[in-house]
């Protein structure tokens, strides 16, 4: 197993003759939760395309838990901003799909049907188990169709990450919800990381490692423990975009008050040194993630 | 105003009158035109339609040498030929349809032939198919099957290309699914219920494509009978074949709109 859940290495993406990503670097551990923020338009989804496999860099390489993405595949979990749920499963089927292609097969079931349906029974509980943490204990048996927003996206969720894969795109997950809802599903992921802290206190490797793009800045600080911000707006010429900002940020419990005027400051410097097109800089200069991560240890025993 | 509610008694007595309507207004044409010639056929009345009724279920040929009556000749024949050319058509255009829906390499060269094809009408080609395959069983399969399977493969490939989004195949990868088992677990889930509704919509034209064949070459068959007893003018046999035939295709209607709730609860159009 790799130390690292993802690894970017110098990737760079061109579309005709315009650079949309250049020379991007990105190291995630498991357990991180990574927000990326960055103006409409600066590359977010290409770069999150390329992580998923769909799109692959026009140079560069993406390697998950040791391994170079080729296309999609088991490691990388997607969830999207439009659910992309299957309308013709239940909320616990759509939950145990993966675990039905992982586990069974067509000619287990025409063939081995008690072992068939015996492993699918167990999947069911699994899903509904991870259902029920997620806060739709009553929703099992409820097609896509007949659920709102909020509860279609729990489902997106609890389907990408009852795989356990090495790392969860999600890509505008809550952009579609009301503030309630939102908020909610802010304090599940909040949730999840509580899980991933508890995880490294016991020696195990965390479950939970999440890169998020959002273009909500306080969405991205309160849910992160890390904020990635991607722009163009740097005085190394303009070759596309790239990570101009990478630091760590405060880590809230489930339970703290969501109290944004904790982290003003940043929420400032960020949107100075990501969305500003007149503050043209280094494009290293915030890029301190690293050097900062024996601070951020503290901060995480803090909370232990 | 538009759409503004009827109460259900009402929209059920709208709906009897509707259909007595129609039996009142032929009732009316027919005795008229039985009064300028008493013994015409045309328009038979109701009792007239009555003997047709009993006429198709009488034995035929010589008492000595009897034969099967008539419906139990045409009905076997005409489904049996509908429901073999079906199957074949259906069955085809669903493996081609899903085909091109999931390969764009498969969807490249095959989607103009089958939309340029899909425009000529199916009943223009049977000359084709007389002169390919013969007049029996082959025929009729293939008039019927030929005839559904362009407009079919079309109606499914553009389901495909429409109900399943590449979110949805691209997620299936990340859960671990193979492209058979993405094609059967995603793509043929979710557009089986346009399969069934298509298939719904095709039973109307596969009918008359073999009617038509019928007409041409059969020896029994529902198009065969009718055009047997056109020639004699005997329209209370063929009116009582028109009631049957609307009738099959109502059962047929109901039979897979009951298929599709019961396979694909989730799916509300």
């Amino acid at each position: 197993m790799s130390e690292f859940a993802l690894e970017v290495k110098s990737l760079s993406h061109v579309f005709g003759a315009y650079q949309v990503l250049d020379n991007i670097n990105l190291q995630v551990l498991p357990g991180q939760i990574v927000a990326v923020v960055g103006p409409s338009g600066c590359g977010k989804s290409t770069l999150l395309k390329a992580i998923l496999g769909t799109h692959p860099p026009t140079q560069g390489e993406i390697i998950t838990d040791g391994i170079p993405v080729s296309g999609p595949n088991r490691n990388v979990g997607i969830v999207y901003q439009n659910y992309a749920l299957y309308d013709f499963l239940t909320a616990e089927k759509n939950v145990s799909f993966g675990l039905k292609l992982d586990e069974t097969s067509l000619s287990m079931r025409l063939f081995a049907p008690r072992k068939y349906f015996a492993r699918r029974r167990v999947h069911f509980e699994r899903s509904r188990d991870f259902l029920h943490q997620v806060g739709l204990a009553d929703a099992c048996g409820k097609y896509p169709k007949e659920m709102s927003g909020g509860m279609k996206q729990r489902v997106a969720v609890a389907q990408a990450f009852i795989m356990r894969p090495k790392i969860v795109l999600l890509d505008e997950p809550f952009g579609a919800l009301d503030e309630a809802m939102r908020e909610d599903l802010q304090i599940m992921l909040l949730r999840f990381y509580q899980e991933n802290l508890i995880a490294k206190r016991e020696g195990r490797r965390p479950e939970y490692t999440i890169l998020m793009v959002t273009h909500e800045l306080n969405e991205a600080i309160y849910v992160a423990d890390r904020v990635i911000g991607l722009s163009r707006f740097h005085t190394q010429g303009d070759r596309g975009a790239t990570i101009v900002y990478d630091r760590p940020c405060p880590v809230f419990s489930p339970d703290d008050p969501r109290d944004f005027s904790k982290f003003v400051e940043q929420r400032e410097e960020l949107r100075k040194a990501v969305f500003d097109e007149n503050d043209l800089k280094d494009r290293n200069k915030n890029v301190t993630f690293w050097k900062e991560l024996g601070s951020l240890a503290n901060s995480v025993a803090a909370i232990k | 105003m538009i759409r503004r509610p009827v109460p259900p008694w009402l929209f059920w007595l709208l709906a009897i009158g509707g259909v007595a309507a129609l039996l009142g207004a032929y009732e009316i044409v027919s005795v008229r035109a039985t009064g300028i010639n008493p013994l015409q056929t045309t328009i038979p009345s109701f009792e007239k339609l009555g003997e047709g009724f009993k006429q198709i279920f009488r034995a035929q040929g010589l008492p000595e040498n009897p034969k099967p009556p008539m419906f139990w000749v045409d009905i076997p024949a005409t489904l049996w030929r509908l429901v073999i050319g079906m199957t074949a058509g259906v069955t085809a255009s669903i493996v081609v349809g899903v085909l091109m829906g999931a390969y764009r390499w498969i969807e490249a060269p095959l989607s103009p032939v089958v939309m340029f094809l899909s425009k000529i009408p199916p009943i223009a080609m049977m000359p084709i198919y007389l002169a390919l395959v013969g007049i029996d069983q082959k025929m009729f399969t293939s008039m019927v099957a030929m005839g559904i399977f362009f407009s079919m493969t079309q109606s499914i490939y553009q389901a495909v290309r429409q109900d399943v989004s590449d979110e949805a195949i691209n997620k299936a990868y990340t859960l671990g699914a193979s492209e058979l088992e993405i094609i059967y677990e995603v793509i043929w889930k979710q557009i089986l219920p346009k399969i069934i509704d298509s298939i719904r919509l095709q039973i109307g034209p596969a009918m008359g494509f073999l009617l038509a064949a019928e007409m041409v070459v059969g020896n029994a068959g529902l198009g065969y009978q009718i055009r047997m007893q056109s020639r004699s003018l005997n329209m209370s046999v063929i009116f009582v074949y028109l009631v049957i035939l609307g009738f099959i295709g109502l059962i047929a209607e109901w039979g897979l709109a009951t298929l599709r709730r019961k396979l694909c609860p989730w799916y509300v159009d």
